[in-house]
């Protein structure tokens, strides 16, 4: 085996041209890169240029499409909301030292993160109804309750896993040393262990929620106008898949990009001096 | 009745039974040095005494008050036990100011300017009035101890416990944080010190308390301890020291 180490060196200790050396390795990656950019630069432009019905577009584009993104927009920003303030207590629960707290929470996050968000949807549009008579449940449009339920308690799941590996990051000697100065529990995990928790988890949190934006797809068959029913109302009109298929690409990207430089802007704001980690 | 007062203590980690029956009383204003070799259940004292460590058996009383008590005020007795770290422990996010203004704030309801007013203060104490927005990373290890120290003074508090607060430092940053602590202990500050440093002990030192295998084994001034100790350990001690 010790003569692998020392392949392609002549025995002067002169270095040998390797197939793969370091130069060569960057040239092809580039070379490589380019040509995806090109396949893929290609492949866009000639969508847009041979399958694109503009007349169609500009058609389609307002009101059923800008409705729909507009709608799944507002989903995602409530959702957000509660599934990350939820998941802060998931969080915080699955690193309780009183054991009931940590099992409820522990089964909550196998539960939620266990079965499909799918599933959970069709339970809570489907199961909860139930309960009441045939046509007596008080609530008209049970859909987008419905919406904002399922994804925030799936969500909570997952920022909760986020949540609780940021706080296990945190060195214990914290804790301690809020608790030194006389600062109780809840003083030392909000003043010192959260602040630096959150930090630790964003890269997590803003990874689930971009998954929670493109989740909203799936509340077309809690019959939700959002994108792909959007998509499939016209495509299933007019038989023309890419027109449809290039405004959804758009619409997605439009909420996911910025909420990814959001991410970047709120791990970039607690850098605390810089140098960290 | 003295400051702080260690009676027959007994500490368990498990199975492992890592403070025997210890007796110890600290006086108001006077330097305790404790020293032994690691493993000694010299830090676990230190940590008994603000209760980061539970005792088994025995009390450790504060002024009188009881610190292991199961219905003790712990959030209030802390209070007047200020505590320094080998690791320093400063909070990343804050800066030096922060740090020591915090607990002021938060714990004691002092009014933020008052307590940065104090904290400056404090900062300058040790040598750090122009470091007082700096973030802990942009310090040195023995500029984050002296931010440590004023943190803990911040509280007032009418002990100091120091847990080899020299041990993760550079040895050319090990002497401004003794020069601090030296400081401190001239002004009549009670303090409890676990530490490697022989010198600071022998120099500072009111007592020196020598523990091994989870007991106190010899209690003697400086002066007797360095010259002539009264027992074998303690002689065996100080002939590994050389």
């Amino acid at each position: 085996m010790a003569e692998s180490y020392s392949e392609g060196r002549t025995g002067d200790g002169e270095y040998q041209e390797q197939f793969l050396n370091d130069k060569t390795l960057r040239r092809l990656g580039a070379a490589i890169a380019g040509l995806f950019t090109l396949g893929v630069g290609g492949f866009i432009a000639a969508i847009i240029f041979t399958q694109v019905d503009f007349e169609l577009l500009v058609e389609i584009i307002h009101p059923q499409f800008v409705n729909a993104f507009l709608r799944v927009l507002g989903i995602v920003l409530v959702g957000s909301l509660f599934s990350v303030t939820a998941g802060v207590f998931v969080g915080l629960g699955r690193v309780s030292n009183t054991r009931f707290t940590n099992t409820v929470a522990t089964a909550y996050v196998e539960f939620f993160r266990g079965t499909p968000l799918l599933f959970q949807l069709l339970v809570i549009y489907v199961g909860i109804p139930a309960f009441w008579p045939p046509g007596q449940f008080p609530i008209s449009n049970w859909a987008i309750p419905t919406a904002i339920i399922g994804l925030t308690l799936n969500h909570a799941a997952y920022v909760g896993e986020a949540v609780r590996g940021g706080i296990d990051a945190v060195p214990e000697g914290q804790m301690e040393a809020a608790r030194s100065l006389g600062m109780s529990y809840v003083q030392g995990m909000r003043e010192v262990v959260l602040p630096q928790a959150w930090r630790n988890a964003l890269a997590a949190i803003g990874n689930d929620q971009v998954i929670l934006v493109k989740d909203t797809s799936l509340l077309t068959v809690i019959a939700i106008p959002e994108l792909i029913s959007a998509f499939r109302n016209v495509n299933s009109t007019t038989f023309d898949p890419w027109t449809p298929i290039l405004l959804v690409a758009i619409a997605y990207l439009m909420i996911t990009i910025p909420l990814g430089k959001i991410v970047s802007y709120l791990e970039a704001r607690s850098d605390w001096g810089g140098d960290r980690r | 009745m003295s400051l702080l007062e260690f009676d027959e203590v007994d500490k368990y980690f498990g199975e492992t039974h890592v403070l025997k029956d210890v007796d110890l009383d600290v006086e108001e204003g006077e330097v305790c040095v404790v020293i032994g070799p690691s493993g000694s259940g010299k830090s676990t004292l230190l940590r008994c005494a603000n209760r980061l460590e539970e005792i088994q058996g025995g009390e450790i009383r504060l002024e009188g008050q009881s610190i292991s008590a199961e219905d003790a005020d712990i959030n209030r007795l802390r209070q007047r036990i200020g505590m320094v770290f080998q690791s320093f422990n400063l909070f990343p996010h804050k800066t030096a100011r922060e740090n020591v203004t915090l607990a002021p704030t938060k714990v004691k309801g002092l009014k933020e300017g008052d307590a940065t007013r104090r904290a400056d203060e404090l900062l300058d104490r040790v040598g750090l009035g122009a470091q007082s927005d700096s973030y802990p990373n942009q310090l040195s290890g023995g500029q984050q101890q002296r931010v440590a120290i004023a943190r803990a003074l911040a509280m007032d508090p009418h002990v100091m416990l120091f847990d080899e607060v020299t041990s993760a430092l550079d040895p050319e940053l090990v002497g401004e944080v003794l020069d601090v602590m030296h400081d401190l202990a001239d002004e009549g500050m009670t303090m409890l010190v676990v530490t490697h440093e022989m010198g600071f002990a022998r120099e500072v030192g009111d007592r020196i308390v020598l523990m091994a295998d989870g007991r106190v084994v010899e209690d003697s001034p400086p002066e007797v301890f360095f010259e002539n100790p009264k027992t074998d350990r303690g002689k065996q001690f100080l002939s590994k020291l050389l």
